[in-house]
Formats: C-alpha cells, structure tokens, sequence
C-alpha cells in the first residue's frame, strides 16, 4: 500500500496545491518584513483570479489574462498602501475592507460581465513549461519518472514561486535593499534618521506583495482551474498568512511552510482512496493543514518573533 | 492631521464595504411580458429565497427559479426572487416576502433550515416550502421538498458499473474495474448520492471497487482537480462527483487526464463550458419539478403543509441526464441496464439504500 500512497504524483499534488499560497506567503514576508500587515491578501487574490479570466476570455490569451491579473492586485494593493502608509490607518482594519470589498466587487463584477453569478466559461488553461517523454522501464525508468513528474511537469508560475522565494530569500539578506527592507519593520526611526525614505520603502514592498498575490491568483485560474467561481480562493490567503508567519517571516521559509500545508493536502485526498485499509475518517485528514495552522500560530513550533514594528504606521517627523 | 485623515479613510473603507455588501442583495428579475388572453389568472404570488449560490448557479437556485417560471407561464402565478449574498440574508429576504404576502414561498437550501423554522410560525397564513431541507418537527404551514438523492446515484453507477468493465467501448476505460467518486461537504445529500451510486455500481457488478474522496468544499475546484487525479492514479476511469464547483474541477482532471465524469443536481453537459464528451450522463435532481407541482398545489387549492415529501424516480423527482454525445456510442447493454434498473425501483422490488 505504501507503494501506492508515496507516488511521484503524489508529491506534484503537493507542489500544486501549495503554489497559490506559497507565492502570496511570498510576497506577505516581504510585506511584513517591511513593517505593514498584509491581511489582504485572500482578497487580492480573488480580485486577480478573476480579472484573470475575464482578460484572458476577452483577449484569447492566458498570459495576457496573467497580465492583468498581476496589474489589478498591484491595484488593490496600492489601496491598501495609501491607507495603511500614508493616512497611517489600521493595517488589519484596511485589509478586511479589501478583503470583503473583493467578494463583492468580483460578484457584482461577474453578473456586469458575464450576466451571472457563479461560474464563469473555460479558458484554455497554461501548459506545463516543459513537455517530456516518459522514461523507459528498470531502475533508470523509474527514476527518470520521479524526477520528470516531482520536478519538471510543472506549468511556469510554479517555477516563478520556486525561483523568487530562492531570490527574495537573498535578496533580504544579501543585498542592501534587504537590509533597509528589514530595518523598516524593525526600527524605522532609526532607518529613517540615517536617510532611508520609510514610506517609499514600504510601498514598495506592498506592491511586491500585490504582485505577487496577483501571481497566485493568476496560478490558480490561468494554470489550474481555467475558470473563476466566486470565492474559490476559499481562504488561502489566510492560510498564506499563517505560512508566512510559520517560515518566520522570510520567503524560503514562507515557501516551504506552505510546501507542507500544500503536503497535508495532497496526502489527504491520497490517503482517502485506502479508507478501507485506515479507518479513518476522511475529516482528519481534511482537518491536518489546519492544525498545523494553529500549532504554528500557538508559537509551537519554536518561538517565532514578528519583526519589531510590524502593524504600527509610521510618521516621519516633519 | 492623523486623525481627520483616519477618519476620512475609515469614512471610504465604510462605504466601499457597504457599497460591496449592497451588491445584488436583492434582485428584481425582469417582469415578464403579460399575455393575458392565454394565461389563466390566479391570484397565488409565489417567490423564492435563492441561497449563497445565487441566481446563475446552474444548480439548485437556477432549477427552483426554472420551477417558478414555469408556474409563472403556465399557471399564471406572480413571481419574485431574493437573493441572498450572506447567510445573514435569509432571514431578512424571507421576512420581506412574508410581509408582502407571497405564498408559497420557497427557501432555496439546507442551510436554511433554522431560519424557515424560526420564521415560519410568525407568518401562520403563508406557505413556506424547504429545498433540500428535512424538517422535524415540521409546522402546519410548512413543507419540506426532499430528494432520493440514492436513486438517482444508483442509475448513474449502474452506468459507471457496467461501463467501467467494456474496455472496448472506449479507449478511456481501463481494465482495472475501478470507479471514483468526489464528494463536497459530507452532508446527507451528499452521502446520499454515494450511497446509490455504490450500490448501483455493486448491482450490475460486484467486483468493481468505488473509490470516494471528500473535499470538504462546494466550491474548491483546484482540490476537485486533484481529488479527480489522485482517483484516476488510483486506477479510477469514470469519476461521478456530487461536489457543486468543486466538481467542475474534477471534470477538468477527467477531461485532462483521459477518464470519464458523470455530472451531478442538473445535466451538467450544459453547464460545464467546452466538457464534450468527457462527460457519461449526469444524476439529476428535478427541483424545478417539485417546485412547480407546489405551486400548482397552491393554485389548485390543494396545498398541505406539515408534512416532508420525498420526490424520487417514480414522482419524476430525481433521475438521469441524457446522454449527448455518448448517445451514439453507449453500448446497448449500458442503456438497457439502467431501464431495467429504474423500472426495478420505480416498481419498488429494487429499494436504494441511502447510506453506505
């Protein structure tokens, strides 16, 4: 049985049903790194999922519907921006009126466009990057099948969120942009009194978050799905936030926490095709993503210390 | 400073989400056009209060309004929709059309249960009739529209069950004899559809396996995808999903990965954009169908509430979807199976199990 349940597609489920979060917990740890709670981002998500599809049906292209998608979560992210950074409100308070504004905009949307709420028509969705054939039979067989199904079978944001958390990760760390990134969310009087311009920091970085929501709202339509339901993102946002949290407040980290969530999953939805060898109830599966959730966030799993100023606006002193 | 633009912020953010939330709260669909030479005139106001789902579902709202239009046309009945974006909705919409003095009025789903049951006894001279909802106890002016869900799951894995053995039939079907099924939320009309479903795959053939895998969502179409694909890895060919969205997504992973999907509450040929052939049939449930026969009840003067009815194969309730564009290449034997299994449960010498 275990031959069965541990398959290469087993680990591909997990790696795709963690790109949507993973690439929004990505860009949350940049957001909050810089010292702005991005609780947005479930909404940002949905708004991109959508505008994904309704580009992408008008224009016959996904990659332009990818596009747009990324365009209008950089919006509603500029929203979140201006409110939480320059008018210096409630960054969670501002959150949630993005988050619910996007329920609402994206069904009021959907009958304006396409006459009806629920589900919108199919595109066509994103091929997977690189096409190979399947191994042959033996050991070499094999393991050419694990290697091509667990890493190469994927669609291209897939590897888009695998590369930037590798690329944030060093960039927050290793470059001088990092190091003012992170001064901003730990102590941004000190940053701003050795000249680093606070506000233009943290914008910049809440776009990097938009931009990246955007990207995982487009995964989830573009490449997964090819069509937008309402509320079909159904709280992975939130999940992302937790992700971020659990990887400590950095990309990688952020990565490969959701990587798990992404493997609860994925084992989950195996594990029910032997309920007759475990007799378990499939709900305990479908509860393990988030339990793990909660433990992390009961700070379980190691202490995990949020960046100084996170949540608190910041006024220069003029 | 701080203050006075917090303000104004806050100011904005309050209307943006009450801007959202007034969306669509409350629909007025079109008035239809009149003709009164034909219709006959009758002076019953029937409406309906749709679930979260809302109008354009394709599925239990979008039926029910088909029910009412219907009625509309044919009995000359006045109707009205109210959608609700919330659950907090229900009650609100069903107050309204109370207050405005429809009768019957449908609420459209099994999460509105408690809300009919609260609202109902306020409202003594009105009807109110429950989609999908089992009440206990059931008030004198209330009615509760239940399906066998299991006779319908029953013919589509009497499709499933025989099929999934004809390898010759199509290059889709595999010889390993085993079919899946994608549940949403584990709900009783849920569990129902499987029940059936096993039980008819198991009448025609006892040594195919069903697989089942719960997504614990109706509108999660990534995981139908990959509860689709872990099935299919699993040796499934034809995979019957009772999912709602979710299992628009485990079309998508059949007509991706080369197996076979039978459709759920309408005929989902239609309502799944570009499926094809993907697609064997789909197990039905004819709300519209009981919908329309309450409302005739209450024109006729017959209408009785206190009492659960159960619309099954033989009062036309539930069913199976035609074929499309399987018709041509169904086997025979596929087709004659599934009218002898439903004159066998319509004859009642065949009773569908409803849990496993």
């Amino acid at each position: 049985m275990f031959s069965e349940v541990v398959t290469p597609e087993l680990f591909a489920s997990a790696v795709r049903l963690a790109t949507p979060i993973a690439l929004a917990a990505i860009g949350g740890a940049v957001c909050e790194r810089s010292g702005v709670v991005n609780i947005a981002m479930e909404g940002l998500m949905l708004i991109s999922a959508f505008a994904g599809v309704a580009a992408a049906l008008l224009f016959g292209n996904a990659w332009i519907g990818v596009f747009v998608a990324v365009l209008a979560s950089v919006l509603f992210s500029a929203i979140h921006a201006w409110a939480s950074i320059n008018l210096r409100a409630d960054q969670v308070i501002s959150g949630t009126a993005i988050n619910i504004l996007a329920l609402g905009v994206t069904g009021f949307l959907m009958e304006t466009i396409f006459g009806h709420p629920g589900t919108t028509d199919t595109v066509k969705t994103i091929k997977p990057l690189m096409d190979l054939p399947a191994g042959g039979g033996g050991v070499l067989g094999t393991i050419w099948q694990w290697v091509d199904v667990v890493f190469l079978s994927y669609t291209p944001l897939v590897y888009v969120g695998m590369f930037s958390a590798v690329f944030l990760t060093w960039a927050m760390y290793r470059t001088r942009w990092g190091l003012r990134l992170r001064a901003l969310g730990e102590h941004p009087r000190a940053a701003d009194t050795v000249g680093i311009n606070v506000l233009r920091g943290r914008w910049v970085a809440v776009l990097i978050s938009g931009f990246m929501a955007g990207l995982a709202g487009a995964n989830l339509t573009l490449e997964q799905v090819g069509s937008f339901t309402e509320n079909m993102t159904n709280g992975r946002g939130f999940i992302a936030l937790a992700a971020n949290i659990f990887g400590r407040w950095t990309p990688g980290g952020a990565y490969m926490a959701s990587l798990l969530f992404g493997f609860a999953d994925a084992l989950q939805l195996k594990l029910q095709l032997f309920s007759d060898v475990i007799k378990i109830p499939p709900q305990f599966f479908l509860m393990l993503p988030y339990i793990l959730t909660v433990i992390v966030l009961a700070g379980v799993v190691g202490r995990a210390v949020a960046p100084a100023s996170v949540g608190k606006p910041y006024k220069e002193k003029g | 400073m701080r203050s006075k633009s917090s303000k104004i912020v806050a100011l904005l953010l309050a209307l943006a989400v009450m801007a959202s939330l007034a969306v669509g709260c409350a629909k007025t669909p079109a008035p239809a056009p009149t003709t009164p030479a034909e219709t006959p005139t009758t002076d019953v106001k029937a409406a309906m209060v749709t679930d979260v789902g809302g109008l354009g579902d394709k599925s239990f709202n979008d039926l029910s309004y088909a029910g009412l239009q219907r009625a509309e046309k044919e009995l000359g009945v006045k109707i009205q929709v109210l959608e609700s974006k919330e659950p907090t909705d229900y009650e609100s919409n069903i107050n309204q059309l109370a207050t405005a003095g429809y009768s019957p009025i449908f609420a459209v789903g099994f999460l509105m249960t408690d809300t009919v049951t609260k609202v109902a006894p306020q409202f003594p001279d009105v009807n109110f009739g429950g989609i999908d909802i089992f009440f206990d106890p059931v008030d004198s002016n209330v009615i509760g529209l239940n399906f066998k869900e299991q006779e319908a799951g029953y013919l589509a894995g009497v499709v499933a069950g025989k099929l999934t053995t004809m390898t010759d039939a199509d290059p889709r079907i595999n010889d390993k004899k085993v079919v899946g099924f994608v549940g949403g939320m584990e709900i009783p009309p849920v569990q129902k559809f499987e029940a059936g479903f096993v039980a008819g795959v198991k009448s025609v053939n006892p040594d195919v396996q069903v697989k089942s895998v719960y997504t614990g969502s109706f509108t999660d179409a990534q995981k139908g995808i990959e509860a689709g694909k872990s099935l299919i890895e699993g040796g499934a060919d034809i995979v019957f999903a009772a999912a709602g969205a979710t299992g628009n997504g485990t079309a998508k992973a059949c007509k991706d990965n080369k197996a076979l999907f039978i459709g759920v509450d309408s005929d989902q040929y239609n309502t799944i954009d570009g499926i094809g052939d993907t697609i064997l049939t789909s197990a039905v449930k004819r709300v519209d169908n009981a919908v329309f026969m309450t409302v005739k009840e209450a024109v006729d003067g017959t209408i009785k509430g206190g009492e659960n009815k159960i619309f099954g194969l033989a009062e036309d309730g539930v069913g199976l979807a035609p074929y499309h564009d399987w018709d041509a290449k169904m086997p025979q034997e596929v087709k004659d199976s599934v009218d002898k299994a439903k004159a066998d449960v319509i004859a009642g010498t065949v009773t569908v199990p409803e849990s496993k």
